[in-house]
C-alpha cells in the first residue's frame, strides 16, 4: 500500500478534521500469508471481513475517537515515514473500511446514504440471486445451538482416534470395492436409469447434508462458528448448505485447510461404511442407497470437491496453502494482465502476482481451470440435455450468455473505455480485432479439408462360394487356407459311410438283379421286361451314389485363393448339402463396400467429392487410392459384414434382437468402390476400414454446423 | 430572517442523481436526442410568433393597467398556482411589451423563443450579438416572481453589473429587485445584493459564496437536521454570516465556458498554512531534480502531459537521497516528489502558464490571459514553480471546501443556459447536466464568409504568413481581430507586428479590466486587435462608420483550438447580425492540436507537399484536424466524466464525513 497513492490528496480537508475509529465490536486477528502479516477485521454482527496490511493497520489502531484523522496521519508518517499511506490511500482505506460498516464516527451518519446503500446492496442482492439462478441460496436456521450441544459428543472422534477409525474404514472400503469391483461397473451401468433417480437423489441430499455437516463441526471444534444454515437450489435441485466462512480468520493454516477438508472428510468415510453396506447386502431398497451414496461420494469427490481447478473445497484449500487468497479472481487478473502487457503493449498494467513463483502458479491455474470449467460444463451440459431438451437448452443458452456474449460485451466495454488502455488503445483494439478477424477468416472464410469417413469392408471383386455337392463328415481339408488353387484341386475330402453302405446295398441289388435276369432268360421270359426296367433303375441309382462319392471329394470349380475360415473346426463334423464351406477369392481385383447413413448421404449424392481414400483397419498409415465408385441408391438393411456393426465392435448401430448382428439400426446406403493395388497393403477380403472422401473444402464453421445440426437431428428428431 | 423555512429553503440542496451508465446511459441519450429535434423547434417558433403577436395587442393598454396585469401575472406565479405554467406565453407577450416602454426594446421572436427554451430548461444556441441579455432577463423575470432566488451567471464581472443595470428598468418595471455581484465586494454588499430576486454575477463568485456559506453550517448541514434543531429552544443554528438565499434557477449565460470547458476546474477555499516539511521537500527536489537530463534519466510525455522516470533516473535519485530525512528512504514517495519537479520543469512556462510579480508566481489562467492571484496550484506544484525560478517559496494554502462548477451547476433545481456555440457539446450537456438542446435561427441571416484553413509545415512559416495576411488586411482600412491561443502566442505575434511598424491593441494579462472595451472597439476602422481566444466574451464587436461597406471584421485564428466551439466562437465575432465579415484559421502542423492528437507518421506525411506548397492534401488536411478535434473532445470529455464520477464516488465514500456536497 506504501507506494500506491500519492502522498497528498485533494480531498484530504473533507477527512483531515474527522474524529473517527473502528468501531467497538470489531475483531482483529493477525494471520500470516506467505510469511507475511496481515491483520483481519471482523465484524461480528453480520460475519464480514476485511483484510489489512500491517501499515494500513498502524493507521487504522492508531486512529480514536478523540484524535482527528490529521493527527493520525502525521503520527504515521513520524514513525514510518516510508510505510506510512499517503493521503490517497488514507481516503481510499476509510472509504471501504466504511462501506464495510466497520467505522465508528462522532458525527451522525448521513442516514440517506445509509439507506441508499442499503436498498442498492439488496438489489445486487437480488441481481445476484437471478443472475447465479443455477445456484440459489435460501439460508434457513442457525445451527449454532445445535453444533454446541453435539460437539462434546464428536470432539473425541475429531483427533487421532478418529483418524484410525476413519483410515481402517476407507481401506476396509477399498479392499471391498476392489474385490467387488466387476459387481460396482456392472451397477453403474444402470446408476440413470428412471427408477434409480430417486435413490439417487435421496442419496446426493444425504452426502452433502454430511458433508456440510463435516465443514461445520470441525470449524466448531476449532472455535468458529457458524450461523447460517440453508437449502441451495443448484441447478434447481435442493441441496443443503451451511456458511463455515469464521474459519477464514483462524490463524493456523492447517486449521483453515483441516475445515474446508472438512466436508470431503466426513463424505469419504460415509462412502466407505456404504461401500461395507453395499457388499453386505442383498438387492433391495438399502443396498441401492448405499450404493447410490458410495457412488455421488467418490464422484463429487473426485470431480468438484478435491478438484481445485473449480471453485469447491479443493480450491479453497489449495488457494490457503499457496497463500494465495482470491487464487481464481487473481489468476483472472494475471491473465489479463499478461495479455494487456505482452499483446497490448500496456505498460500501465500490474500483475497481482507478488513473486515469480506465484506468476507461474496464477498462470497455470488459470488456464488449467479454464479449460476444466468448459469441459465440465460442456459435459453437464451435454448430459443433462441428454435427458431433458428443454432444460438442456436452456442450461446451453444460459452458457453461451454467460461465457459468450456478457464477457464479449464486457469486453468491447473494457477496449473502448478502460483507462488503463488509453495509451495503447489504438494497438489493443487493432490485435482484438485481428485476432477475431483472424480467427473468423479461419473458421468462416479459409476452407478447410472437409473430410467424411465411413466404415466398410473389402471384398474380393469375385469371389465363389466353396459349397459341397453332397453331404457328409469332412475327413480332411486337402488345401490349408490362403493357398492359391487352380480349378480341379481337390480341397476338402469328406465322408459318409452310409453312402459307402448304399453304394454297397445297391450293388448287391445290381448282382441279385443280375441273377434275376438270368434265370428269367431260362425260365419266364415273360418277367424279363420288368426286370430290365429294374436293372435299369439299379444302374441310374448306382451311377448317381458314383457321383455323388465323387461329390464329396470338394474340388475348387475355379482358379483362385482358397479361403475357408473354419478349416480347423472343420474336421468331422458333419455338413449338409449345400453349406458354405469357403470361398474362392479372386485376388485380381478388390472393392471396398462401405456404410453411409442417411444423415451424410445427401452430401455424397451431391456429387462434391473430390478424391477419395480407404484405409484398412491396422494400417492407418498407408492409404489406399480409390479408382472408382458407385453409390447404390437403394437402402440397404443388411450389413455387408457383421464387422461394421456394434455387436462386432464397429461403428453402425445394430438391431439389438437380430441375432447375425447384420441388421442395421436404421437404413443405409452402400457405396462400392474399387480399389488400385498397391504392394504394401495385403488386401484380403473381410478385411474392414474406413472410406476417407475428400469433400469440396468448406469453412470450419459450416462443416461445423452441419455436424451439430446433424446432432440435434438425431437426438431430437429437430 | 422570520420565515421558519427560509433557512431551510437557503440550505436545502436537491442532491442531483447519479450519471447513467451502461444500458442506463443508451436511452438517456436517445431521450436526449429526441428533445433536440427539429420538431420541438419548430413547434416553439410559432408559439414564440404567437406570443410576439399577442404582444402588439397589449400596445393600447395604459400603463398603469399594464402594471396591473403584471402584478396579476406575478401573484399567479408567486402563489404557484396551478396552471400558473400555462400562462407562461402570456407573461412572456406582457413583458415584451414592457420591455418596450421601460428599454425602448421589443424582443424579436427570436429572442421569445430563447426565453421559451431557457424557461422549459434548454440550452438556447444563440449566435454573438442576438441580445442575449434580454433574452435570459424574461424568463428571470418570471422566476423572480415566484420568489425563488434566480442567479444569472455571466461570464465577467464586467458584463454582470452592465447587463444588471442596463436591464434594471424593465426589472423596476415588473416590480423585481435585481442585483449584481462581483469580486471586490464584502460580504455585506453580497448579502444585499444576493437577497434581490435577481441577481447577475459570475460563476465562480456564485461558486465561492456557495463554498463560504455551507463552511459556515459545521458540522451539520443538512436542512431537515437543522429545522428541527431549530423548533428547539434556545437553540439557534449558527452560520448567520451567510450571504446566499439558496439555490434554485440558474441562467448561464457563455453556458459552454462555464459548464464544460472550466467545469473540471475546482474552486478552492483555502487559507495558508505554514509547513516546513513540504517546503524543504520542494527545495530537494528541485536539486535533485536539476541534475536529471530529460532522455536519459527521464521521459516526457506530451500527449498526456506526463513524466515518467528511468531505470537510470531511478538509480541517480536513489544515490542522492542517500543523505536525506527519513522522507526519501522511500522510492514512492521520492518520486513522486522529484516527477513533481520535473513537471513544473517542463510543463509550466513562465509567461504562458504563469507570471512572476513582486516575487510572486501569479497563475496565469491560459485560455484568457488573465491573471488570477488568489489561485495556487496544489499539493506543492505552486512550491515546485516557485522553487524552479528561484523564488521565496510561499506557505502551501490548506484546503478548506472544494467543489468542481461541475457539480455545482448540478445542484440546480432550474438550470438553462444560452451560448454561441453548443452542438458540439450536445451529448456532454445532455449527459452531464441533463440540458437538451435547442438551436435558436438567427434574426438576420449570416453572410459570414468563412475561408479555407491555411495549413503549413512549420511554426515559422505560420506566423510569418499571419504577420502578412494582417498587413494585407489592414492596407484595406478592414478591422482584423487575431486571436491566440494562450497569452504567449499573442506576444509572440505582437513583437512580430511591431518590428512591421504596425499599431494595434493587445488584450493581454496585464491589461483584462478593460478587456471588454477593447474588444468592444476592436471594429473600428483600421484597428488591429490581438487577443486570446476567451478574453472578451460576451462583449459584441460593433462595426465601426464605413466598415460594412469594406467588407466588415476579418477574424484570424493563429491556431485550431481543441475544441471547435471555441474556434467558432472566434470566429463568430465577426459577421454578427447580418454584418459582412471573413473568418480565416492559419494552422501549422507543429501545433499542438495535430502534434497532441495525430500520429506522428501521418504529420510527417502531411508535412512533406505542405513544405513544397503544394496544396493537394488540403481536404485531407482539413479532415484530420477535424479527425483531431474530435479526438480531443472526446478524451477531455471523458476526463471531465471521471472527475465527475470520482466525485460522486468520494461524496458516498466520505459521507461519513457528514456532508455530501462537498468535495
Amino acid at each position: 500500500m506504501a507506494a500506491a497513492g500519492r502522498t497528498f490528496s485533494e480531498s484530504w480537508h473533507r477527512i483531515a478534521d474527522q474524529k473517527i475509529s473502528l468501531r467497538s465490536t470489531v475483531r482483529v486477528r493477525r494471520q500470516l500469508f506467505r510469511g507475511e502479516k496481515w491483520y483481519v477485521l471482523q465484524d461480528p454482527f453480520n460475519n464480514h471481513f476485511f483484510r489489512l496490511r500491517p501499515e494500513a493497520y498502524a493507521f487504522v489502531a492508531r486512529l480514536r475517537p478523540d484524535r482527528t484523522v490529521e493527527q493520525v496521519w502525521e503520527e504515521c508518517l513520524e514513525r514510518h515515514p516510508d510505510d506510512a499511506p499517503g493521503q490517497e490511500d488514507v481516503i481510499r482505506l476509510l472509504a471501504q473500511l466504511y462501506f464495510a460498516n466497520l467505522l465508528y464516527s462522532e458525527l451522525p451518519p448521513d442516514s440517506t446514504k445509509l439507506f441508499e446503500r442499503y436498498s442498492r446492496r439488496k438489489q445486487r442482492e437480488i441481481q445476484s440471486r437471478v443472475l447465479s439462478i443455477m445456484f440459489i441460496r435460501l439460508p434457513l436456521f442457525d445451527p449454532e445451538n445445535l453444533l454446541k450441544r453435539l460437539l462434546p459428543f464428536i470432539r473425541p472422534l475429531l483427533g487421532p482416534k478418529g483418524a484410525v477409525i476413519w483410515l481402517t474404514a476407507v481401506a476396509l472400503a477399498f479392499k471391498v470395492l476392489l474385490d467387488n469391483f466387476d459387481a460396482v461397473t456392472a451397477e453403474a451401468q444402470g446408476i440413470l436409469a428412471p427408477g434409480n433417480l430417486i435413490f439417487l437423489y435421496v442419496g446426493l441430499v444425504l452426502i452433502k447434508t454430511l458433508h456440510e455437516f463435516g465443514h461445520a463441526i470441525l470449524c466448531k471444534r476449532f472455535g468458529g462458528e457458524v450461523h447460517t444454515m440453508g437449502v441451495m437450489l443448484m441447478i434447481f435441485t435442493p441441496l443443503p448448505y451451511m456458511d463455515a466462512t469464521s474459519s477464514w480468520s483462524f490463524r493456523s493454516r492447517w486449521e483453515r485447510a483441516l475445515v474446508g477438508a472438512g466436508g470431503m472428510v466426513f463424505e469419504v468415510f460415509v462412502a466407505a461404511l456404504a461401500v461395507l453396506v453395499w457388499a453386505q447386502t442383498g438387492p433391495g431398497v438399502v443396498h441401492s442407497l448405499a450404493y447410490n451414496m458410495m457412488f455421488i461420494a467418490s464422484v463429487s469427490t473426485v470431480l468438484f470437491n478435491a478438484n481445485p481447478l473449480l471453485r469447491y473445497d479443493g480450491y479453497y484449500i489449495l488457494s490457503d496453502l499457496l497463500d494465495i487468497p482470491n487464487l481464481h479472481g487473481r489468476s483472472l487478473t494475471h491473465l489479463r494482465h499478461l495479455v494487456e502487457h505482452h499483446v497490448f503493449g500496456c505498460r500501465d498494467s500490474h500483475s497481482p502476482a507478488q513473486t515469480e513463483r506465484e506468476a507461474v502458479y496464477l498462470t497455470v491455474f488459470g488456464v488449467l481451470s479454464g479449460i476444466y470449467k468448459l469441459l465440465v460444463y460442456t459435459a453437464i451440459t451435454l448430459f443433462v440435455a441428454d435427458r431433458f431438451l428443454l432444460a438442456g437448452l436452456l442450461m446451453a443458452a444460459f452458457c453461451v450468455i454467460s461465457w459468450g456474449v456478457v464477457p464479449a460485451g464486457r469486453f468491447v466495454t473494457y477496449l473502448s473505455s478502460n483507462p488503463r488502455l488509453a495509451r495503447t488503445r489504438p494497438r489493443a483494439v487493432a490485435v482484438s480485432l485481428g485476432t477475431v478477424s483472424a480467427l473468423l477468416f479461419l473458421l468462416a472464410i479459409c476452407p478447410f479439408p472437409n473430410r467424411f469417413r465411413a466404415p466398410g469392408v473389402l471384398e474380393a471383386a469375385t469371389y465363389v462360394r466353396v459349397v459341397n455337392d453332397a453331404p457328409g463328415y469332412v475327413k480332411a481339408v486337402l488345401v490349408p487356407t490362403g493357398s492359391r488353387v487352380i480349378a480341379g484341386t481337390p480341397l476338402l475330402q469328406l465322408s459318409d459311410e452310409e453312402l459307402n453302405l448304399e453304394i454297397a446295398a445297391t450293388a448287391a441289388q445290381r448282382e441279385e438283379t443280375l441273377a434275376l435276369r438270368m434265370r428269367a432268360v431260362y425260365e419266364s421270359t415273360a418277367e424279363l421286361e420288368p426286370i430290365e426296367n429294374r436293372l435299369a433303375m439299379i444302374e441310374k441309382k448306382m451311377k448317381n451314389l458314383q457321383e455323388q462319392r465323387e461329390a464329396l471329394v470338394v474340388r475348387a470349380r475355379e482358379s483362385g485363393t482358397w479361403v475357408c475360415p473354419r478349416d480347423r473346426e472343420l474336421a468331422g463334423t458333419w455338413v449338409a448339402r449345400g453349406m458354405e464351406l469357403g470361398a474362392l477369392v479372386n485376388d485380381d481385383a478388390f472393392r471396398f463396400s462401405a456404410v453411409v447413413s442417411q444423415g451424410e448421404a445427401s452430401r455424397l449424392f451431391a456429387g462434391e467429392i473430390q478424391d477419395a481414400q480407404v484405409r484398412l483397419a491396422g494400417e492407418s498409415g498407408a492409404s489406399v487410392a480409390v479408382g472408382n465408385y458407385n453409390f447404390i441408391p437403394f437402402e440397404h438393411e443388411q450389413l455387408p459384414s457383421a464387422a461394421l456393426g456394434w455387436h462386432a465392435g464397429g461403428d453402425v448401430a445394430v438391431s439389438v434382437k437380430d441375432e447375425t448382428g447384420r441388421k442395421a439400426a436404421e437404413p443405409f446406403f452402400q457405396i462400392y468402390a474399387t480399389l488400385h493395388r498397391r504392394p504394401a497393403v495385403a488386401f484380403l477380403h473381410g478385411r474392414s476400414g474406413q472410406i476417407r472422401f475428400l469433400l469440396h473444402p468448406e469453412p470450419l464453421l459450416y462443416q461445423w454446423a452441419r455436424k451439430f445440426r446433424q446432432l440435434l437431428q438425431k437426438r431430437y428428431q429437430i | 430572517m422570520t420565515v421558519p423555512a427560509s433557512d431551510y429553503r437557503a440550505t436545502q440542496i436537491v442532491v442531483p442523481a447519479k450519471l447513467h451508465g451502461g444500458l442506463d446511459r443508451v436511452v438517456h441519450a436517445a431521450v436526449g436526442r429526441s428533445r433536440n429535434g427539429a420538431a420541438i423547434l419548430r413547434g416553439m417558433q410559432a408559439e414564440a410568433e404567437q406570443i410576439v403577436e399577442n404582444g402588439y395587442a397589449f400596445r393600447t393598454l395604459a400603463d398603469g393597467v399594464l402594471r396591473a396585469r403584471l402584478q396579476e401575472t406575478a401573484s399567479a406565479f408567486r402563489r404557484q398556482r396551478k396552471g400558473s405554467e400555462d400562462t407562461y406565453p402570456e407573461a412572456l407577450a406582457l413583458l415584451s411589451e414592457a420591455a418596450e416602454r421601460s428599454l425602448g426594446l421589443r424582443p424579436y421572436p427570436v429572442q421569445i423563443l430563447g426565453a421559451l427554451a431557457l424557461a422549459r430548461g434548454y440550452l438556447a444556441e444563440m449566435a454573438t450579438g442576438e441580445g442575449k441579455t434580454l433574452t435570459a432577463c424574461l424568463p428571470a423575470i418570471v422566476a423572480g416572481w415566484s420568489g425563488r432566488p434566480c442567479h444569472i451567471i455571466t461570464a465577467n464581472d464586467y458584463l454582470a453589473g452592465r447587463d444588471a443595470e442596463e436591464m434594471t428598468p424593465l426589472y423596476s418595471y415588473c416590480g423585481v429587485s435585481t442585483g449584481w455581484v462581483s469580486a471586490p465586494m464584502t460580504p455585506p454588499e453580497r448579502r444585499s445584493n444576493y437577497a434581490r430576486a435577481v441577481v447577475y454575477t459570475t460563476s465562480k463568485e456564485l461558486l465561492a459564496d456557495f463554498l463560504r456559506d455551507r463552511l459556515q453550517l459545521g458540522l451539520r448541514p443538512e436542512p431537515s437536521r437543522r429545522q428541527i434543531r431549530q423548533l428547539m429552544p434556545f437553540r439557534t443554528p449558527g452560520g448567520d454570516a451567510r450571504v446566499l438565499r439558496g439555490i434554485d434557477t440558474a441562467i448561464v449565460d457563455e453556458a459552454d465556458s462555464v459548464l464544460i470547458d472550466e467545469a473540471v476546474t475546482p474552486l478552492i477555499i483555502s487559507h495558508p498554512q505554514p509547513n516546513e516539511h513540504l517546503l524543504e521537500a520542494c527545495r530537494t527536489a528541485h536539486q535533485i531534480a536539476r541534475r536529471l537530463t530529460a532522455p536519459a534519466d527521464y521521459c516526457v510525455e506530451q500527449k498526456y502531459r506526463e513524466i515518467t522516470l528511468t531505470r537510470s533516473g531511478r538509480e541517480k535519485i536513489e544515490a542522492s537521497a542517500q543523505s536525506l530525512p527519513g522522507l526519501w528512504q522511500g522510492a514512492g514517495r521520492r518520486e513522486e516528489l522529484i516527477i513533481q519537479a520535473l513537471t513544473a520543469e517542463a510543463f509550466y512556462q513562465r509567461d504562458s502558464q504563469y507570471v512572476v510579480n513582486d516575487g510572486r508566481v501569479v497563475i496565469v489562467d491560459e485560455f484568457t490571459g488573465r491573471l488570477m492571484p488568489d489561485r495556487t496550484w496544489q499539493h506543492g506544484l505552486h512550491q515546485a514553480v516557485e522553487a524552479r525560478e528561484g523564488l521565496e517559496l510561499s506557505d502551501p494554502n490548506e484546503t478548506l471546501a472544494r467543489l468542481s462548477f461541475q457539480k455545482f451547476f448540478r445542484f440546480f433545481r432550474k438550470l438553462s443556459g444560452m451560448t454561441g456555440t453548443a452542438r458540439e457539446a450536445a451529448s456532454e450537456f445532455w449527459h452531464i447536466y441533463g440540458l437538451p438542446i435547442l438551436t435558436i435561427p438567427t434574426h438576420r441571416p449570416c453572410i459570414r464568409e468563412q475561408q479555407h484553413d491555411r495549413i503549413y509545415p512549420n511554426q515559422e512559416g505560420k506566423w510569418r504568413a499571419i504577420a502578412e495576411a494582417v498587413m494585407r488586411c489592414h492596407e484595406t482600412g478592414r478591422p482584423v481581430l487575431v486571436g491566440t491561443r494562450n497569452v504567449a502566442a499573442s506576444e509572440r505575434l505582437s513583437k512580430m507586428l511591431a518590428d512591421h511598424g504596425l499599431s494595434f491593441r493587445l488584450l493581454n494579462a496585464v491589461r483584462h479590466q478593460e478587456e471588454a472595451a477593447i474588444v468592444a472597439g476592436a471594429g473600428i476602422r483600421g484597428s488591429i486587435t490581438i487577443a486570446t481566444n476567451m478574453a472578451g466574451r460576451g462583449t459584441d464587436i460593433k462595426l465601426g462608420p464605413g466598415v460594412a461597406a469594406i467588407g466588415g471584421l476579418h477574424v484570424i485564428a493563429t491556431e485550431r483550438h481543441e475544441s471547435g466551439r471555441i474556434d467558432r466562437q472566434l470566429f463568430g465575432r465577426s459577421g454578427r447580425q447580418g454584418d459582412p465579415g471573413s473568418a480565416c484559421a492559419y494552422v501549422s502542423l507543429e501545433d499542438e492540436l495535430f502534434e497532441r492528437f495525430l500520429p506522428g507518421p501521418v504529420r510527417r506525411w502531411l508535412a512533406a507537399p505542405f513544405r513544397k506548397r503544394v496544396h493537394r492534401l488540403q481536404p485531407i488536411a482539413e479532415r484530420l484536424r477535424v479527425h483531431a478535434q474530435r479526438a480531443a473532445q472526446r478524451l477531455a470529455f471523458r476526463q471531465r466524466q471521471s472527475v465527475l464520477e470520482m466525485d460522486t464516488w468520494l461524496a458516498e465514500a466520505l459521507s461519513f464525513t457528514g456532508s455530501s456536497v462537498e468535495q
